[in-house]
């Protein structure tokens, strides 16, 4: 949980989310498309960045991506998983 | 061809005018970028991803197109938008340089690239009001109403083009910025 908490403030950071707070992001939610928080391709390429520079994991199959940035929960447990830092 | 200016808007770090009359002024606080989108009630996050030359290229064309009415998010190709000014995209190219400085905190920022090109601004406008014309992002040694006024008159030698959406769009840094942007119409 406390990482799940964790992602959510360095995503309002990294992807300039200057009107959400952490409580605004549903962990649950779809990060893409209308129904979540309707991020674009280049928020997913920053999010890549976040998880290498933040928690030392390369992604170095794109189609996991898909899997990886489904909600900030399985990014959290995909971290949790691979972090070396 | 004849045209006309039917709206003018400029905007500076102290205030925002319209047609000549200052109607914002900056007051302390959030930068006046940020206090004007506020102002203005726009909904529009990816205001916040974009570097302030983008910001301040956005904001000036939102609050002249205000003026337009009903008539604004109509998709259409009768109308230009081309900007100038003389640093580029400086400043966003000085911010993503600042992330591959350092080679053992190297890690090259996508969303401050997108930006490291000046014509991301007259995308982003295009985007916004939906318009399929021409767009052009045009540097100039210096600022010259006259160079500016060659540029528009080329636009209008397109028969299509019924309208240009122009200015001078200058930032290079969150507190150094300027834009001065009219609608040129043919009458």
């Amino acid at each position: 949980m406390e990482l799940i908490e964790e992602l959510k403030t360095k995503m309002i950071e990294a992807l300039n989310l200057e009107e959400m707070t952490p409580a605004d992001i549903d962990e649950n939610a779809p990060l893409f498309g209308d129904e979540g928080l309707g991020l674009d391709s280049i928020d997913v390429l920053e999010l890549i960045v976040l998880l290498e520079r933040n928690y030392g994991i390369k992604i170095a199959d794109p189609k996991q991506g898909k899997e990886i940035f489904a909600s900030v929960r399985t990014m959290a447990d995909y971290v949790a998983a691979n972090r070396t830092k | 061809m004849n045209t006309r200016v039917t709206y003018r808007v400029r905007l500076t770090p102290e205030c925002l005018e319209m047609d000549g009359k200052r109607v914002a002024e900056a007051v302390a606080g959030e930068s006046f970028l940020t206090q004007l989108y506020r102002m203005n009630k726009m909904d529009y996050p990816k205001f916040f991803k974009m570097d302030v030359l983008c910001k301040v290229g956005f904001l000036a064309s939102e609050i002249l197109l205000q003026a337009e009415g009903a008539e604004r998010f109509v998709p259409r190709s009768d109308r230009a938008v081309i900007l100038f000014n003389r640093n580029s995209s400086l400043h966003a190219d000085r911010t993503f340089q600042q992330t591959i400085a350092n080679p053992e905190d190297f890690y090259p920022s996508p969303s401050v690239f997108v930006y490291t090109l000046p014509n991301i601004v007259t995308g982003e406008i295009a985007i916004r009001n939906k318009y399929h014309g021409e767009s052009s992002f045009i540097l100039l040694p210096e600022k010259s109403q006259e160079a500016m006024n060659r540029a528009i008159a080329r636009a209008f030698l397109d028969p299509e083009t019924k309208s240009v959406l122009t200015g001078w769009v200058e930032a290079v840094s969150e507190t150094e910025f300027e834009a001065t942007m009219e609608l040129v119409v043919s009458s």
